[in-house]
């Protein structure tokens, strides 16, 4: 079919699939909605951060002393913070039952070796309200003290100098004149002689000689050393037992040498104390000084990597979907948001210093942290420094993955089933479009007749293939009208024209009598011919229009073919002695459920149609064939063959492939014999014949046995279809 | 007083043509353009034959009604019925109105005269003659036809043809046995215009109302692509 070529565009289906694509959109508005939540969150979080920094700030807003008490820099120290002690700690001169651990903090003094002669390494415990001190002195010759002297500088010894809670200045000595308990003595200014007579009793200890030297392991009660708690520990080498004279003091500072009794941090001040109250797991909260220096911090950060996820099949579209987000925000200039490690705190750093709060995204180690920075404020409206509160952003990252497991989820199964109902709806559809469709098309037979005058499928559908089917149906029945309307018109016609003819063949009657003259007239004869003719014309029109309508009212008997053919063919030999005539029959009866008289006249029709055309001199051949079910008459004649394309229009109405010279034939004839034929449940073709020396008219009809169990089988259907 | 031939027919240029033709024949007429006036007229006075359309105006059964009017005052009225149609043929058939024929338009004058005059005569013999058998009746086995009063007997029994019926009838049985062409039975029915689909229909009513006397009727052979034949001998 040409039209073939002309149609494009894919099937219904395959354009609702294309469609059902738009719905990755969902997974994608998905995506947006999380990374818009995670900004909230993430806002939150630098929020909350600041407040907590702010709070903090609030507490030491106006307090410039208390960066006084700070170490310039705590980690220098750090060595020097009191670990808490956890084990026994009896004074025995050995560090090892503090704690579990097997190492112990010790910061070397007086060497950087750590090996000279008077050095000592320090380590600090507390427990209890103790400061527990352990010293371990490397000393080439010990000279204990002389109990007898009243000198207790002439001695190895440890001093401890601090601030006492009264602000003035404390000093103790620890002495001992042999390996054991020590004992204590409050100094006076030229750490010469005890202050009083009597030891103090509250600093206790016990001395150990070791290879090297002693190990003095002491206590003192942490009310002892005030608010600040911070003190200075120097070991005074005495060598010789004679003069004993002091070889050297060795300080916790070497270099301090004036009014600073060499520091020893116990703890942190009371910043620490302030912030350490407020600390806990996840926060790391630092106090910064308007240098950027670190000057307190508290609380601590897990910065290892996470724990490999979990490797089940639910984290994998995860897995997938980080990757794409790495690669996506690559692609997008990178994420401005997440500050690299040091950019990220000193940012946060400065802008706190120049008085705004800022919170900032950086990277840490292997995680993501929120680090919030806030000003404190001096007494003079100065900033004084600032609080600097981290977290990581885990609980984000564990919310951000749960809901990309479950958006990813969720997409995936809501695709699947959307395409699944896509797919069963647009079968549904297309099933139903094909029905009409064949429908539609049947209802029209192949010669244009209608066959049924509405549809019955879809009809009372509500949808948009209802209205289509209903304006189908519709079409039918008017189309239906107007067939019907065309069908009746030659009857209508010939209503009309006969009447007129009527007072035209009476008046020329009557006029031939009237006027003597006329009568006889050539001009009056051919006139009636004239009349008469068009009344043939009328009535061959209404017989061939009315003529499947009168078909419907024959009766039908049961007539032998080969009786009726001889017959027939040989009364032919005597209406027509011009032709010839053969018949070749099958010997048999061929008994046929038929109109005997519409057989009669659809073989007149045959053999008109075959003298026409036959070779002058050739004999037109009749031949009978009777099959299993059919019947087949078949009427060839010589002569030119049929066009090739006109072998199945040859049978339609007004068809005519005469040449304009004939004239009386409106193309009627073999209508006819298709339409008695067909009346007769037959088909009938017309075939050139293989040699192409003329024409085959083939009438194929259902012998009366077939006919008759055709027609039972119609008539079940129609009953069952009645039950 | 003359013969009164009634015309109803609704086209004033046929019945004044009609008309002519009768009045030429020596009988009166009575002209009627519809079913209304006719009865009108008929209450005046009843004729003695009556050419009836079938189709008046807006009526498509108006002739038959007015038939049946007619038949019901004088059951002897000869009734010819002028049609447009084969198959109306069947119809009047169907009908049994009485003693009636037909004419397909176009009419032919001659004939309708002729068929007029013959009904007149026909219509005289029936009523004066009774029941008996013409002398001049044909003897064709058990069929019996008497061309004078136009009637036919088959096996004893009274066989209800029309005019036409009984002429083609009569063409047939001329020479039983021997077939009878188209054309000879196209001549018979005194018509214009003919078709073998005309015969055939004619046909097929003659052998019905055979067959409603006798279920056993055969006397009216197909001979296809050629006419007919009476084959019956007794």
């Amino acid at each position: 079919m040409r039209i073939g070529s002309a149609i494009h565009g894919p099937r219904l289906v395959a354009k609702l699939m294309a469609l059902s694509v738009a719905l990755l959109v969902v997974p994608w508005l998905s995506w947006l909605l999380l990374v818009e939540m995670e900004r909230a969150l993430e806002a939150m979080q630098f929020r909350q951060q600041l407040l907590v920094a702010k709070g903090i700030s609030t507490f030491l807003n106006g307090r410039e002393d208390l960066f006084a008490d700070l170490p310039i820099d705590p980690e220098d120290y750090e060595a020097l913070y009191a670990r808490p002690i956890t084990g026994s700690a009896r004074l025995d001169g050995a560090i090892e039952d503090w704690n579990d651990v097997d190492s112990h903090v010790a910061n070397s003094f007086g060497a950087r070796a750590g090996t000279a002669d008077g050095s000592f390494d320090l380590s600090l415990g507390d427990r209890d309200g103790w400061l527990y001190a352990f010293v371990q002195v490397r000393d080439d010759v010990r000279v204990y003290r002389n109990p007898e002297s009243l000198r207790l500088d002439g001695a190895d010894h440890v001093r401890v100098d601090f601030i006492r809670a009264d602000g003035e200045d404390g000093r103790i000595a620890i002495t001992a004149s042999q390996a054991g308990v020590t004992t204590a003595y409050r100094m006076d200014a030229e750490w010469r002689l005890a202050e009083t007579g009597a030891p103090e009793r509250s600093v206790q200890g016990h001395l150990v000689e070791t290879d090297e030297g002693y190990a003095l392991e002491f206590r003192l009660p942490l009310d002892m050393l005030g608010s600040r708690r911070v003190f200075g520990l120097s070991f005074v080498d005495v060598d010789d037992p004679q003069t004993r004279a002091t070889r050297a003091v060795t300080r916790t500072l070497p270099t301090a040498g004036e009014e600073s009794f060499g520091l020893v941090v116990y703890r942190s001040p009371e910043v620490l104390k302030i912030i350490e109250g407020l600390g806990y797991a996840g926060y790391r909260i630092m106090v910064i000084d308007t240098e950027s220096r670190r000057r307190a911090e508290t609380g601590g950060l897990d910065l290892g990597p996470r724990p490999p996820a979990e490797t089940n099949w639910a984290a994998i579209p995860r897995g997938a979907f980080l990757k794409t987000r790495q690669w996506l925000e690559a692609l997008t200039a990178g994420d401005a948001d997440v500050a690299q490690d040091g950019e990220g705190a000193a940012e946060v750093i400065a802008s706190a210093l120049a008085g705004d709060p800022l919170a900032l995204r950086r990277h840490a180690g292997e995680k993501e942290v929120i680090m919030a920075g806030h000003p404190i404020v001096g007494a003079g409206g100065a900033v004084i420094g600032l609080v600097a509160v981290e977290q990581t952003i885990e609980d984000i990252e564990t919310f951000q993955y749960a809901a990309i497991d479950s958006i990813v989820w969720v997409s995936v199964a809501s695709l699947i089933a959307f395409v699944l109902a896509l797919i069963a709806f647009s079968g549904r559809l297309t099933w139903r479009i094909r029905n009409l469709r064949r429908e539609a098309a049947a209802a029209i037979d192949e010669y244009g007749r209608l066959r049924s005058a509405a549809l019955s499928r879809e009809i009372h559908s509500g949808d948009e293939i209802g209205d289509l089917a209903r304006s189908v149906s519709n079409m039918l029945t008017r189309l239906r009208q107007h067939n019907h309307f065309i069908e009746n018109m030659p009857r209508t016609l010939r209503h009309e024209i006969n009447n007129p003819l009527n007072v035209l063949s009476t008046s020329l009657q009557n006029l031939s009598e009237d006027v003597a003259e006329v009568k006889g007239s050539r001009y009056l004869e051919s006139a009636r011919r004239g009349v008469l003719r068009i009344g043939a014309i009328v009535e061959n029109l209404a017989d061939a229009a009315s003529l499947e309508e009168s078909l419907q009212a024959e009766d039908m008997d049961e007539v032998d073919l080969e009786q009726l053919l001889a017959n027939y063919v040989g009364n032919c030999a005597i209406t027509h002695p011009e032709h010839g005539f053969l018949f070749r029959g099958t010997g048999a009866a061929v008994i046929v459920l038929a109109s005997d008289y519409r057989i009669e006249q659809m073989l007149d029709k045959i053999i008109d149609n075959a003298i026409d055309f036959h070779r002058a001199g050739s004999a037109i051949r009749v031949q009978l064939d009777a099959g299993p079910e059919h019947a087949r008459i078949a009427i060839a004649n010589r002569g030119p063959p049929l066009p090739r394309d006109a072998t199945g229009s040859v049978f339609e109405s007004m068809v005519s492939h005469r040449g304009p010279d004939n004239r009386l034939h409106f193309g009627l004839g073999l209508y006819v014999v298709r339409t008695i034929a067909e009346h007769h449940g037959g088909t009938v073709r017309a075939l050139n014949l293989t040699d192409g020396s003329g024409v085959v008219i083939s009438v194929q009809l259902p012998l009366a046995a077939a006919a008759s169990r055709a027609e039972e089988k119609q008539a079940q259907e129609h009953s069952s279809r009645m039950a | 007083m003359a013969t009164l031939i009634a015309i109803v027919e609704d086209d004033p240029d046929q019945r004044a043509n009609y008309a002519d033709a009768i009045v030429k024949k020596g009988y009166e007429t009575a002209t009627y353009a519809s079913r209304a006036e006719a009865l009108a007229g008929f209450d005046e006075r009843i004729p003695d034959l009556a050419v009836l359309d079938i189709i008046l105006g807006p009526e498509v059964d108006a002739g038959f009604q007015l038939c049946r009017e007619l038949l019901a005052r004088k059951p002897t009225l000869p009734v010819i019925f002028l049609t447009e149609r084969i198959n109306e043929i069947d119809k009047i058939s169907g009908l049994r109105l009485g003693a009636w024929d037909y004419l397909p338009k176009p009419i032919s004058l001659d004939y309708l005269a002729e068929r007029i005059a013959s009904l007149i005569r026909i219509n005289d013999v029936r009523t004066s003659g009774e029941d008996s058998v013409s002398p001049t009746a044909r003897r064709v086995g058990g069929l019996v036809l008497d061309q004078d009063a136009l009637l036919v007997s088959w096996k004893g029994r009274r066989v209800d043809l029309s005019a036409t019926e009984f002429r083609m009838l009569a063409k047939l049985v001329r020479n039983p046995g021997h077939a009878v062409s188209y054309e000879t039975l196209m001549q018979s029915t005194m018509q214009s215009l003919v078709t073998h689909n005309t015969i055939n229909t004619h046909m097929r009513n003659i052998r019905k109302k055979f067959e409603r006397e006798d279920d056993e009727f055969a006397g009216i052979k197909s001979e296809y692509g050629f006419g007919y034949r009476w084959t019956v001998g007794g």
